[in-house]
């Protein structure tokens, strides 16, 4: 089994990178500092000792869950879309006598993508760490950190994660090749009986939308897995961008750059993965109509318009998101510690942000217009 | 009218070259019903698609109403298409996702025609309003397409082997659907196939064999379709 086609498993690689990068360094961090913790005497040390220990469970848990939950949301969904572009040969494997379970069994190989992922997020966390730990005990007022490896952070992070993610492709191919050989082989631009009578009822009540405001809306109701990556983008953008400037008073500037840093990848990453399934997805649309005689920007606005809304849900969220976890680690995390510097909603950053947010959007939305200008409409008829 | 002079258009670079059309000229007059028959690979298709503008050729003029369609930007055809031609496809290209309603939407919308839904009736589809593509059988998912090419109102209809993947006997109900329309709606058909039988209904039959035309024809009466052999 070949992978690739879209670049979703290069996306699955650096999600699942940036992941095992941050719950790594914060991880290892902790383990090491636990470890300290009879050396310590003093009762300021034990205060900034007991806020590096929260500091780092919580970036493990709300940062590195975070991104795990995107890793399997974005695992499952290209799965799914590796089997609607490969239904036909699978459909010829299945009509040759070839069981579910050896046909799924192939798609371990998606594991792979996750292993590279882990892999170079878990060597990256160790070539970062004495920067790290440098930073994270700056005023020296813990004792000296010494760097550990951990071969259970090895096991849960690299390992586990490639033997489950593996299974999961295995398990969630084996269900989705359940279908019968002969829905599989039907032309994939025709829709499945029991979906579209789930949705035939909510159809009944005839709109008096336009046709391009009904494909907009069809086209977000379709994959509504692509309309969560377009949050989840937009979330990384607005929350990592205002929490590198926001945090730099609580933080060194390793930290904001690198959290800076992690939110761009991870945005345009699933951004550009996002819209470019949605355009691959809908280009025999986008050539009907352009036979028929929409204009480009009819297909535009008919084609990416309906995600502009959900970027900018994904953008608040985001920015309510930053502001609570910094809020929650100045409230409790240091509440016991001196000198931590007030924090306030940092209005004008947000402005910012989001200017930045809009312009960059609407540049990338400029670059898959183009992208959706070049399909041609021969291609797609030969391709029937 | 529509009139093509000297087309040209070849495939592939080096030896791989291989001359689809070759030099073609021929008029087709408003209101005509003209099938352009020929065997696979003989160019009926790219010659369709030349003349209803979605491939430009290499050399050539394609004339409709003074206008040289070849010379026209990307803008400027699909706003030719947009007020000119409907296209009906051997594959449908129902849009799987939307209700019958909604695909033929998307031709009347193009018009500004509200009275669309005379049409689905017209194709006898009335009662399969808010059914989707999946749940018609061949034969009315090509009734569809038949009423989204014909709710834009368009002067010419293009059809691409209509009937290549229904059987007989609803081949023959869409053919007559188109028929009898084209007769309420005065449109001037050009309909591309292999099927000698069907050339039996039209008025102007094109013959073409490698890339080159081999007869131009009118017939003298024209069958229904329920009157062809199959």
């Amino acid at each position: 089994m070949r992978l690739g086609g879209d670049g979703m498993v290069v996306g699955i690689s650096i999600v699942s990178c940036c992941a095992v990068l941050v719950c790594t360094m914060f991880l290892n961090f902790y383990f090491d500092v636990v470890s300290i913790k009879n050396e310590i005497t003093s009762e300021l040390s034990m205060a900034f000792y007991n806020a590096q220990v929260s500091t780092a469970k919580v970036v493990c848990l709300v940062s590195g869950g975070c991104l795990l939950i995107t890793s399997v949301v974005m695992l499952l969904f290209y799965i799914k879309h590796y089997i609607d572009i490969h239904k036909k040969e699978l459909a010829i494997l299945k009509a040759l006598g070839y069981s579910n379970l050896k046909i799924a069994k192939n798609f371990w190989v998606f594991g792979i993508s996750v292993l590279i992922g882990t892999a170079t997020g878990f060597g990256g966390a160790f070539l970062l760490m004495p920067s790290f730990y440098e930073l994270q005990n700056e005023d020296k007022i813990l004792p000296e950190i010494a760097i550990h490896f951990h071969p259970s952070i090895l096991f849960y992070f690299v390992v586990l994660p490639t033997v489950a993610f593996a299974a999961i492709a295995i398990f969630y191919a084996c269900y989705k090749l359940k279908t019968p050989v002969l829905s599989l082989l039907k032309n994939d631009f025709h829709q499945s009986c029991a979906k579209a009578k789930k949705r035939s009822d909510a159809a009944c009540n005839p709109s008096n939308r336009s046709f391009i405001a009904d494909l907009k809306k069809n086209t977000l109701k379709s994959k509504k897995s692509l309309g969560f990556f377009i949050i989840f983008a937009s979330f990384c953008f607005s929350a990592m961008t205002q929490m590198s400037f926001s945090m730099k008073d609580l933080s060194s500037e390793m930290m904001g750059a690198m959290i800076l840093l992690i939110g761009l990848v991870l945005a345009f990453t699933t951004l550009f993965l996002a819209i470019t399934t949605v355009i691959n997805g809908n280009k025999k649309t986008i050539a009907m109509m352009r036979v028929f005689g929409y204009s480009h920007k009819q297909c535009c606005t008919a084609i990416l318009g309906g995600y502009r809304p959900l970027s900018y849900i994904g953008f608040a969220l985001g920015t309510v998101y930053q502001y609570a976890l910094l809020r929650v680690m100045v409230d409790i995390v240091f509440k016991d510690m001196e000198g931590v510097p007030a924090y306030e909603f940092d209005f004008p950053m947000m402005l910012v942000s989001l200017a930045v947010f809009i312009f960059v959007y609407e540049m990338l939305m400029r670059i898959y217009s183009e992208k959706i200008k070049k399909i041609s409409v021969k291609e797609i008829m030969l391709e029937s | 009218m529509i009139e093509i002079k000297d087309i040209s258009k070849s495939y592939g670079s080096g030896e791989s070259r291989c001359n689809v059309l070759k030099g073609i000229s021929l008029k087709i007059n408003d209101g005509d019903f003209a099938v352009i028959l020929g065997a696979s690979g003989s160019g009926k298709s790219t010659l369709m698609n030349i003349m209803s503008g979605l491939e430009k050729p290499e050399s050539g003029q394609v004339i409709y109403n003074d206008m040289d369609i070849t010379e026209l930007s990307d803008k400027k055809l699909v706003e030719f298409r947009k007020e000119n031609t409907g296209f009906i496809f051997q594959q449908y290209y129902l849009l799987p996702n939307m209700n019958v309603d909604k695909n033929v939407k998307m031709g009347a919308d193009l018009a500004g025609n509200k009275d669309y839904k005379a049409i689905i009736d017209a194709v006898g589809l009335g009662e399969k309003l808010h059914k989707y593509p999946s749940e018609l059988s061949g034969g009315e998912q090509q009734r569809v397409s038949v009423a989204r090419a014909l709710a834009k109102k368009p002067k010419i209809l293009f059809l691409d082997e209509p009937t290549g993947a229904l059987d007989e006997q609803t081949g023959r109900q869409v053919l007559d659907y188109i028929c009898k329309l084209q007769k309420e709606y005065g449109f001037t058909i050009i309909m591309v196939t292999h099927n000698l039988n069907i050339a039996e209904m039209a008025k102007t039959v094109i013959k073409m064999n490698s890339g080159k035309l081999s007869e131009i024809y009118t017939n003298k009466t024209q069958k229904t379709a329920y009157e062809i052999g199959w």
